[in-house]
């Protein structure tokens, strides 16, 4: 089983992802970006084997979908490098890669071939890939929030209208506009996973929307977003008040990832449960 | 001009208390009148509040320059907390098994606060579109037209579209012609056609799970005219304003499933809601390549 031979492209991917991290905290740049890329271009072909061997997208189980966020999550991190120069976000995207991956290698669930009639649809991928891709970029933007309010909590916050890296460190932007570019992104693409699903269940059984626990927490996400960039866009809206909104988003998020398989509310049919 | 005594613009907090005042309004509505009864807007009442709705936008455009608290409605403060009512409201529907035992939130979806507040979200949707077409135009509001006027038509459309939207179970059997289906209330119609199983068609996996369900049918229309077809799970059948989806069949019998259960679906207002989808779908695209507009913290 392919499955079997995960453990090596992990480790090998893991370890590029770590050197880029180390090598962009030493400010070299070329190096960063080149073992980071590699070690996605390694993960990657790992899942595209996946998907070969098992004849369906690799999209079913948690464990695939982590195998998923596992990828999107450096290469949202990667993108927010290349694009603001953060030297330390490779570091953060990589650390919590590596442990979706190392929840895959020691608590692997079940991984067979079957796909019920109701995920045969052309619907099912770019449903899934969308919405980890949100996953992962949304992830990257609560890091950077988070990061702001580290930097804010050890200096007072540069005065309004300040340019960019006023505070010298090589870190580019100490305004909220990295965050709000990383959340826009991030909302378009749960935006195409939410109507990819809406249009794939008219295409199924006839309604768009049914309300169910896992729908219902994917409003209740890509609401508080929303809520986000609207905050965030107000003349003088506070950064403190704005970072811990996009960190809320993130747990609400999470809800509705994994968080409903937990919540005595959410038990029943789904058709978002996932089989394992 | 305005009613307020000095000109400080209005603030979140306003907007909070407004949000905060429609969902006492909504309780009190709960109160009163018990959950809201979506069937009593089936058509044609459905077109006269969407001819409501959209006179409002257009009355509150005209009025909007002398009126503050409509121009209000169109700004940030606003918009935030009426936002930031549907995610909690929308909270606690997910917090809460939806099982409609009649507490108020087991029933989240004739709730009065939930509808008023998503209600309270289309009409800020609708000003700020009006408001937006009625200025100079710009290459950044296409964007926010389409994300804006897209979501306000996709829950306009689906809220006032559900009561005339038809779905009924039919259990075809093998070989005999049927025409009786079951409603969501679970009264029997009988309709203009009829579906008669040819063939259960099923394919399973090496562990016995279902890979595949389908059945071979034989439709006739009420002139007459023949039509064979086979439905499958993700790929219903279009007959004259109808869908027909495999839906079940015997699971006792599996592949010997001597009769099939079909949904057939009828959905008027469905194109107005796809323009919705598309719309938002567009609009989401068109963020990814824009600039992020300027933030001022």
């Amino acid at each position: 089983m392919l499955w079997d031979s995960f453990i090596y492209f992990a480790i090998a991917a893991t370890l590029l992802w770590a050197t880029g991290a180390a090598a962009a905290w030493r400010h070299h740049r070329g190096r960063a970006i080149a073992a980071t890329a590699l070690g996605l271009a390694i993960f990657l072909s790992y899942i595209a084997m996946l998907w070969a061997a098992l004849e369906r997208p690799p999209l079913r189980t948690m464990g695939e979908t982590r195998l998923w966020y596992s990828f999107f999550l450096p290469l949202a991190g990667f993108v927010v490098y290349l694009r603001w120069r953060y030297r330390w976000v490779l570091s953060f995207t990589t650390v919590m890669a590596t442990v979706f991956v190392c929840v895959n290698l020691f608590k692997p669930e079940i991984h067979t071939k079957a796909l019920m009639p109701a995920l045969q649809s052309p619907w099912f991928a770019p449903h899934v890939i969308v919405y980890m891709m949100a996953y992962g970029i949304l992830g990257a933007a609560t890091l950077m929030a988070a990061y702001g309010l580290w930097r804010d909590s050890r200096r007072p916050a540069p005065r309004p209208m300040a340019g960019n890296d006023a505070d010298g460190d090589g870190s580019a932007a100490p305004d909220m506009e990295g965050e709000v570019t990383m959340v826009r992104t991030g909302w378009a693409f749960l935006t195409f996973g939410m109507l990819f699903g809406a249009l794939w269940a008219k295409e199924a059984w006839g309604h768009y929307w049914s309300w169910d626990p896992k729908e219902t927490w994917a409003a209740t996400t890509w609401l508080a977003y929303l809520a986000y960039m609207h905050y965030a866009l107000r003349p003088h809206a506070d950064r403190r008040a704005a970072r811990w909104l996009l960190i809320a988003a993130f747990v609400l998020l999470q809800m509705c990832w994994w968080g409903i398989n937990y919540l005595p509310a959410a038990q029943g049919h789904s058709v978002h449960t996932y089989s394992s | 001009m305005t009613r307020t005594d000095n000109n400080k613009p209005w603030t979140m907090r306003h907007g909070f208390a407004i949000a905060a005042a429609l969902v006492a309004a909504g309780l009190v509505l709960q109160a009163t009148c018990g959950p809201v009864r979506w069937q009593t807007l089936a058509w044609p009442v459905n077109i006269i509040v969407l001819a409501a709705y959209v006179a409002t936008i257009a009355a509150a455009r005209l009025m909007a320059p002398r009126w503050r608290p409509l121009r209000f409605l169109t700004t940030l403060a606003a918009a935030v907390p009426a936002i930031g009512a549907a995610v909690v409201l929308t909270m606690v529907m997910g917090l809460t098994p939806q099982t409609a035992d009649g507490s108020w939130f087991s029933s989240m979806l004739t709730f009065w606060p939930f509808v008023v507040i998503y209600a309270y979200m289309a009409l800020i949707l609708g000003l700020v579109t009006a408001k937006r077409l009625g200025r100079k135009p710009r290459l950044a509001d296409v964007a926010f037209v389409l994300n804006h006027a897209g979501l306000a038509l996709a829950i306009v459309a689906t809220t006032l579209g559900a009561p005339d939207m038809r779905r009924l179970k039919m259990i075809a059997t093998l070989d005999a012609p049927e025409s009786r289906a079951m409603d969501e209330q679970r009264r029997i119609v009988t309709l203009p056609i009829s579906v008669e199983l040819k063939r259960f068609i099923m394919e399973t996996y090496a562990d016995g799970s279902p890979r595949r369900f389908a059945s071979d049918l034989v439709i006739r229309s009420a002139s007459g005219q023949e039509a064979a077809a086979t439905v499958d799970v993700n790929h219903p059948v279009r007959l004259g304003g109808w869908k027909i989806y495999q839906s079940g069949y015997d699971t006792a019998a599996g592949a010997d499933s001597r009769f099939t259960i079909l949904e057939l679906v009828r959905d008027p207002w469905q194109p107005a809601v796809y323009a919705g989808i598309f719309m938002m779908l567009a609009g989401a695209l068109l963020m990814l390549f824009m600039p992020t507009p300027k933030t001022h913290s």
